[in-house]
């Protein structure tokens, strides 16, 4: 392979490719719009669902039966707003009101209460919480004065104390989320990013005939995919260092004032640092290769540019899933698993988002995903040899 | 120079079973000779170009051109033609110049001899003015000076053209044809097909009429002629393919 050739080849694809809009779009726009889209749309919707949750969730209807005086004032001390209802299933369903409370009687024990509440919904669902939260902290004062009356002392209540340490640290509870949702939408924007260069240097060179031209040029099979190759590559890599550099510039410029506290916090903890971006940069880089080289080879088959988007779009698609797997609880990467495409990485991304990762199992899916690369790049040049695949029509 | 012996193409269709799309051709293409493969849609002749250009590879039987067998030394054939076919084969995005300079450059041509190539080039074929616009905003007659610019900037001595004035309108299809009368003069061996009578009757030295993947005859017009005793390559074609002329005194 003459290296000369190899860069005269890459470098007219390259031309060619950012010439062309449709991949201008596919591999610069969508990676640079989407992660402030998503990262905008997800502040929006927790803080939205969160203020609405809030706002509905303030009203609590109350039975025409007689409920204890005290009950009513513990729910106002919450914050709540009382609304006198007949039929209080009906009113929780009709949304009147948040959730409701009943009390039917007094039992062995004592007064019984009933709260109703529609768990489907999160505002009734959080009233429901906070009326039982209410209610606790009556029940508690309730006792305190019958121990006091009793003569007995309050630490009757309490024979021992339990506290919860989270000892995970904040880069780890911000990593777990974010390194899960990174590595799909950034192996999603990938593939789609390189779909139409790879597209247009190989169907697409069929079809508007260019493609007899270059191979009755000196420039060997071998050069010609290669050079196609590293291409292809320099533009699914593009795609993913956008999405990433977007990402990181939406976190840094801030602007989620308006969106909810949790979203916030969760933002601010994103583990940003050079290191560990790097590091998910060098994961991508064998998996850029790879899609490449199944791009390329399965594109070359086609006859047109039509045919090879009917070829790559469920393969798009397919990508989606071992990178779901990755995101469901309990997931881990172990040796065996290193060798599942998609699945590696986006496990890789996420365990070193969690700064957790293993250089072992990093070097084995950096490795595995070379040695796929190499087999489909060999098949690829397999087919660009094949006279039949090339000239079919 | 280009010689063929008994080159042989058969194609695998999967419903229609093995087609012979070249069968024993053998001919001879002199420097400064303008070689014509005359046939029909379909006869052969795109097959036997490819075959040539070491597109495709033979069943049967060899080629040697400019001193290189096809089958053992592909990379050395193709460093000695120029390759130009109606489709014109044109990166639409790129410029004349960098389309131009690709391929001088897949040649191993040094940078600098390239620079000065490509003007020289340019100026003969009056290129310069739209040398770094667009190709897809150039007219039919603008692009075809590119292809051609594109298919002797590396200097071959054998040029392959492959239908070069299919579906181009008359200005543009003359400039085809000073191309080749050009080339002639220069000494280079040219080897193209067509369907176009006329253009085959002006143009070629020699004409080898291709039917089925077989040569049915092959000399220069005078030889044709005494051959069939027919007066007009178009009588000469169809007595040769055995097809009787429609139309004989007024009568189907």
């Amino acid at each position: 392979m003459n290296p000369q050739i190899l860069l005269t080849i890459y470098r007219k694809e390259m031309l060619d490719m950012i010439r062309d809009r449709r991949t201008l779009i596919s591999m610069i726009v969508v990676p640079m719009v989407a992660m402030p889209l998503i990262m905008l749309a997800m502040s929006y919707f927790m803080s939205s669902m969160e203020s609405k949750a809030r706002e509905e969730s303030t009203t609590v209807g109350v039975g025409q039966g007689a409920v204890a005086p005290a009950a009513l004032e513990a729910l106002r001390g919450a914050g709540f707003r009382l609304v006198p209802a007949a039929d209080l299933r009906r009113a929780v369903e009709r949304k009147e009101v948040a959730a409701a409370l009943e009390e039917v009687g007094e039992g062995k024990v004592g007064r019984k209460f009933v709260i109703y509440a529609d768990l489907t919904r999160p505002a009734s669902q959080m009233a429901a919480s906070s009326i039982r939260t209410a209610l606790d902290g009556w029940k508690e004062q309730e006792i305190r004065r019958r121990l006091k009356e009793l003569g007995a002392p309050e630490t009757v209540l309490t024979p021992f104390q339990v506290t919860r340490v989270n000892i995970a640290p904040e880069r780890k509870m911000a990593g777990r989320f974010w390194g899960s949702i990174l590595g799909y939408i950034v192996l999603l924007l990938m593939f789609s990013g390189g779909m139409y260069p790879a597209i247009d240097m190989t169907a697409g060179e069929k079809e508007r005939r260019t493609l007899e031209v270059l191979l009755s040029s000196p420039a060997s099979r071998t050069e010609i995919v290669f050079g196609k190759l590293l291409a292809a590559t320099t533009a699914i890599f593009s795609t993913a260092v956008l999405t990433i550099t977007s990402l990181i510039v939406t976190l840094r410029r801030g602007g989620f004032g308006q969106s909810s506290a949790e979203f916030r916090e969760m933002v601010s903890r994103v583990p940003l640092d050079a290191g560990t971006i790097a590091l998910v940069f060098a994961a991508l880089l064998p998996t850029a290769v790879m899609a490449a080289s199944v791009m390329i080879a399965v594109a070359l088959f086609a006859r047109s540019f039509k045919e090879a988007q009917s070829y790559l779009t469920p393969l798009v698609l397919l990508v989606a899933v071992p990178a779901v797997a990755g995101l469901l609880p309990g997931m881990k990467l172990t040796p065996a698993l290193a060798a599942i495409p998609i699945y590696n990485v986006s496990q890789l991304i996420k365990e070193i988002f969690l700064g957790e990762f293993s250089p072992f199992l990093f070097t084995v899916t950096s490795a595995t995903n070379f040695l796929y690369a190499a087999v489909v790049f060999f098949l690829a040049v397999r087919i660009f040899k094949n006279e039949r695949v090339l000239f079919r029509s | 120079m280009i010689e063929v012996d008994r080159l042989v193409k058969i194609f695998q269709d999967g419903s229609r079973g093995p087609i012979k799309a070249v069968h024993e051709v053998s001919f001879e293409v002199r420097p400064g000779e303008i070689f014509g493969l005359l046939g029909p849609n379909g006869a052969g002749k795109t097959t036997c170009l490819r075959l040539l250009s070491t597109l495709l590879q033979p069943t049967g039987g060899t080629a040697r051109v400019a001193g290189h067998d096809i089958r053992t030394e592909p990379d050395q054939v193709r460093r000695n033609i120029g390759f130009l076919s109606g489709d014109m084969g044109l990166y639409h995005r790129l410029t004349p110049r960098e389309v131009v300079t690709f391929f001088g450059r897949l040649h191993r041509w040094p940078d600098r001899q390239l620079r000065d190539r490509v003007e020289e080039i340019f100026a003969l074929l009056k290129i310069h003015d739209f040398a770094d616009r667009k190709i897809e905003k150039l007219s039919s007659g603008m692009r075809q000076r590119v292809a051609i610019a594109r298919t002797l900037v590396h200097q071959p001595p054998i040029l392959i053209l492959d239908e070069p004035t299919f579906g181009l309108d008359v200005p543009t299809a003359r400039l085809i044809e000073e191309f080749i009368l050009g080339a002639r003069k220069t000494g280079k061996c040219i080897l193209f097909s067509t369907h176009v009578m006329e253009e085959a009757e002006y143009l070629c030295d020699r004409i080898a009429v291709i039917s089925a993947g077989e040569i049915r005859s092959m000399g220069t017009m005078p030889e044709l002629r005494a051959r069939t005793g027919k007066q007009r390559l178009r009588e000469i074609f169809l007595d040769l393919l055995g097809i009787s002329p429609v139309s004989e005194g007024g009568r189907v």
